[in-house]
């Protein structure tokens, strides 16, 4: 697990502006505390496509944002990250909460590891999004940093580092429940 | 109408806005503006014009933006329409030309063309200002009142399809804004933005 106020300190040093996204069961925490920071607008989508040109347009206008969905949002939002913040080249930090890890984790599977086919992707004891996301995000050209624990934490301020050097934007993948203090 | 019937009394108007345009228009408006917050989101993701001009408008809160949408890009996100109204983005001003086809794919009908009812799905998504035009003068006449006060405000307007195509930003182009790369544009409209003009 990780705590969520770690997490939004870390957005408050990056002088993160604005969060858009769509709620999902892991991020619940952070939203909530989000809900209440004064110095961090949040702004929920109704879908995630929206999220990133949306924080484009932000970004474009002299704003921080960051984005915040779960796994299968990402998915469903390919076309949007790559026409705007990939091809604007917007430095992007996208925090991925990641549905179906534990399973996959428990079953010895890594995501990045496997040969993907409609054996694997289709067996009832395992969530198909987490096998996909990081070959997605790879395929994608998009970078990322995984958060498992407290102790990861450090690697969302090497994510803003990584995009605004490499002007992109990168993924942050949370996998496993963010809780409250 | 035709396109030029709606986009050139905006263009005398717009004053200091940016505009957003997207697919068909983003050639006939830049006929008639070449500005520095001028911007095309094209060679980019269909259907998400609306999306990126309400992060421009949140960003500059004190700076009239109006996005030029197509109608087909409009049925790409629909659910912009309510994510609109409840960032309470008072300064944006979002147009959706339709012409009932997909223009730049040789003008295919829309799904509903005829039929879909582009301003009563922005009074369902709880804009405050909806506007619909099929007639020329009672557009021009309206259109000062439109860019000025509060909104979100949504216009609809009928015009006539017409034949453009795909951007191809390189220097063929006639405006200098569509030369660049996407990701160049988006920094001379940044720095155009943080400059103040």
């Amino acid at each position: 697990m990780i705590h969520a106020e770690l997490v939004l300190e870390e957005l408050r040093r990056q002088r993160v502006t604005d969060v858009l996204g769509v709620p999902d069961n892991a991020s619940k925490a952070l939203l909530d505390l989000l809900a209440a920071e004064p110095a961090i607008r949040l702004l929920t989508v109704t879908r995630e496509g929206e999220a990133f040109a949306i924080a484009s347009g932000l970004w474009v206008g002299g704003r921080t944002p960051v984005v915040l969905i779960q796994n299968t949002g990402l998915l469903e939002a390919g076309d949007a990250l790559r026409g705007t913040a990939m091809r604007m080249r917007v430095p992007l930090v996208c925090l991925v909460t990641v549905r179906g890890h534990a399973r996959m984790a428990a079953r010895g599977l890594r995501s990045s590891a496997e040969a993907l086919d409609a054996e694997l992707l289709g067996r009832p004891d395992l969530d198909s999004v987490a096998l996909l996301t990081e070959p997605t995000l790879r395929a994608w050209g998009v970078p990322w940093e995984v958060l498992a624990t407290d102790a990861d934490v450090p690697r969302l301020a090497a994510a803003f580092r990584r995009g605004r050097e490499g002007e992109q934007p990168l993924a942050v993948l949370i996998t496993s429940d963010t809780v409250a203090p | 109408m035709t396109r030029d019937e709606v986009l050139r009394p905006l263009a005398g108007r717009r004053g200091r806005a940016v505009v957003v345009t997207t697919m068909g228009t983003v050639r006939p408006w830049a006929r008639l503006s070449d500005h520095p917050f001028d911007f095309a989101s094209a060679d980019s993701a269909m259907g998400h014009a609306a999306d990126f001009a309400l992060g421009v408008a949140l960003a500059q809160p004190q700076r009239k933006v109006v996005c030029l949408n197509g109608d087909g890009s409009m049925l790409m996100s629909l659910g912009t329409l309510v994510t609109i109204v409840a960032s309470g983005a008072a300064n944006l001003v979002l147009f959706v030309l339709q012409n009932d086809t997909y223009e730049l794919t040789g003008n295919q009908a829309i799904p509903g063309a005829g039929r879909v009812d582009f301003p009563a799905m922005a009074r369902a998504a709880g804009f405050p200002r909806v506007h619909a035009f099929e007639d020329a003068g009672a557009y021009a006449a309206a259109l000062p009142s439109i860019l000025e006060g509060a909104g979100p405000v949504f216009v609809t307007v009928r015009v006539q399809p017409g034949a453009e195509g795909p951007l191809g930003r390189g220097p063929g182009e006639s405006a200098a804004y569509l030369r660049p790369s996407l990701a160049e544009s988006a920094r001379l409209l940044k720095r155009a933005l943080a400059g103040g003009q």
